[in-house]
């Protein structure tokens, strides 16, 4: 049995380690994660995706729900995808646009 | 409370994973036959460039297009369909074991199409050919039942679903053409063969009223225009904006490039198969559709967030800029009462060859380096993201060897072409020399890809850990 409290900071260290596979680049750097809820055990994340339809949608939710369960002290993962705001580039940090080769931050 | 009692729910707008809708290995399969076929063609040009060099209309040349046809391209894009199509329209493949017996009939059919061409027995042909034709009607149908649950109907859909309808006609077409050229002694009987018997007679004398090079030309126009060109159209409106990151930039515009290639491919089929002058009128109309692609693309590119076009879709672009130099060759062998010269002769030849190895190649080559990374990752790491670090896509093959592939072919494919219309043998192998430099690069990057179910791999550059007030 695990007695450990989650933080929302080591939430979002573990959500750095899950790339978009297709862009090579972790998915808070991509800007992709919206927001972050610790309720004890329970974790809830909102979070989007570059594209609709994406063939990679299950593969980075499985990510992210795996990053989750992973902590210690996390006990339910919930992972909202949502696509409302839709994404844009400069939702990505600079290091995330410099990853995928944007350089200059564009507007909304 | 140990860690199997932990819980995860999910929410939002879900796309069903790839392990719903299709088999990893069911695509793979359909692509690795077409590469043996892709290299068997190579070489069979390079043994044999003096096939270019000459008309077209003998059984070898036609062995080795329907190599090149069926057994690369088709491969390659039915079993890219089978992965693509269900993700790209959110909605699952309707039958993976259809899909299995498609594969099977499929090798056998286009093999003893290929092999039966060479010994000019056109009876085999049809046979082969019947057997070809059932598994593209498990094709159809299984597509067909997959489009029907497509939750939102979109241009790719409309696309894929007039796709389907030129595929099923450009095989009856040429099982026509095919039982047109034999000839049927026996005395048809009140049975199901005596019907089959008498269906054959009868396609014999529809097609016995057209010049035979005409129905060849129209029946490769049907393969060519319909299934791969629209092909190419219709999924790069959705490929080309997911990879760029970019948006179409008008659906009005998209939407009638696709509309004018279906309606200028049928009058194109009617006037070439007819000896119309009109065909001229009809390669203007596909013309048309094509500069409105083009202009298409263009926004979208210039509108994409992703800078960086790596060599994959530079591949795919390339193919959509060869349609400019193809689309020219149309116009000029469509002008009404063009004569029928040695020169004309080889560039048909170029036109087709441009066409085939140039537009619809570098396409599939393109696309191959999206869809094979994705399956290999799909089937090796999607389980493990999140747990450890996992590859990008990229980072499953060689960006250098790509980069010597794409050089190698464009260079093989100008010399080839050249030497086609030129009608020179030499220059013919020095190209297919290129090219089978090219094919064997992608042949060892797809080594590469396949070598991580054996010998998963660890990505040497650590994915940054953020610090917390660099990322909120």
């Amino acid at each position: 049995m695990r007695s450990s409290t989650v933080t929302e900071a080591a939430v979002w260290t573990a959500l750095g380690e899950v790339i978009d596979p297709e862009l090579g680049c972790n998915i808070v750097d991509l800007g992709l994660v919206y927001s972050v809820n610790v309720d004890g055990g329970k974790v809830s994340i909102v979070m989007t995706l570059t594209t609709f339809g994406c063939p990679m949608h299950e593969s980075i939710r499985w990510g992210v729900q795996n990053a989750l369960l992973a902590l210690d002290g996390v006990m339910e993962a919930d992972v909202q995808v949502v696509w409302d705001p839709p994404w844009h580039p400069s939702m990505m940090t600079d290091r995330g646009r410099a990853s995928v080769g944007i350089s200059v931050p564009p507007q909304p | 409370m140990s860690d199997t009692s932990k819980r995860a729910s999910q929410g939002g707008a879900g796309v069903p994973a790839l392990g719903a809708t299709s088999s990893v290995m069911l695509p793979l399969s359909f692509i690795l036959v077409g590469l043996v076929a892709f290299l068997t063609g190579i070489g069979w040009l390079l043994l044999q460039p003096s096939l270019l060099a000459t008309y077209h209309y003998n059984q070898t040349i036609i062995a080795v297009t329907h190599l090149f046809v069926l057994g690369w391209i088709c491969s390659v894009i039915m079993g890219a369909m089978y992965q693509l199509v269900p993700v790209a329209l959110e909605t699952s493949l309707y039958s993976l074991r259809l899909a299995r017996w498609h594969l099977i009939l499929h090798v056998i059919g286009f093999s003893g199409m290929v092999w039966m061409f060479q010994e000019w027995n056109l009876k085999q042909v049809g046979h082969f050919g019947s057997v070809l034709a059932v598994g593209v009607g498990l094709f159809v149908y299984n597509l067909a039942r997959t489009l029907w649950r497509v939750p939102r109907w979109t241009l790719p859909a409309t696309a894929i679903t007039t796709v389907l309808a030129w595929l099923s006609f450009t095989v009856v077409v040429g099982l026509t053409v095919a039982a047109g050229k034999c000839t049927y002694d026996a005395t048809p009987t009140a049975t199901w063969t005596g019907g089959l018997l008498a269906g054959l007679r009868t396609a014999t004398g529809l097609v016995s009223r057209f010049d035979p090079v005409s129905a060849m030309h129209a029946h490769a126009h049907l393969g060519g225009i319909g299934c791969f060109t629209v092909l190419i159209v219709g999924v790069s409106y959705k490929l080309v904006p997911m990879f760029t990151l970019s948006e179409v930039q008008s659906l009005k515009r998209a939407g009638f490039s696709v509309l004018l290639l279906n309606f200028g491919l049928a009058g194109a089929f009617a006037t070439i198969l007819l000896r119309s002058p009109w065909k001229f009128f009809f390669a203007l109309m596909l013309l048309a559709a094509l500069v409105l692609y083009g202009v298409e693309m263009r926004a979208i590119l210039r509108a994409r967030k992703r800078r960086t076009l790596d060599w994959g879709l530079r591949y795919f672009l390339t193919a959509i800029a060869l349609l400019g130099p193809t689309g020219l060759m149309a116009a000029v062998l469509s002008w009404p009462d063009l004569p029928l010269t040695e020169w004309t002769g080889q560039l048909e030849t170029a036109y087709a060859f441009t066409a085939l190895l140039g537009v619809v190649t570098f396409a599939i080559m393109g696309m191959l380096y999206k869809i094979i990374p994705f399956l290999v990752w799909y089937r090796r790491y999607s389980k493990q993201i999140g747990r450890t670090q996992v590859p990008s896509l990229s980072q499953l093959y060689s960006a250098r060897l790509q980069s010597v592939g794409y050089w190698c072919f464009l260079a093989g494919l100008i010399l080839v072409s050249l030497g086609i219309i030129a009608g020179h043998a030499s220059c013919i192998r020095l190209g297919c020399i290129g090219m089978a430099i090219s094919a064997t690069t992608l042949v060892c990057n797809v080594g590469l890809m396949l070598s991580h179910f054996l010998r998963p791999t660890v990505p040497e550059r650590v994915v940054p850990r953020l610090t917390v007030s660099a990322s909120i």
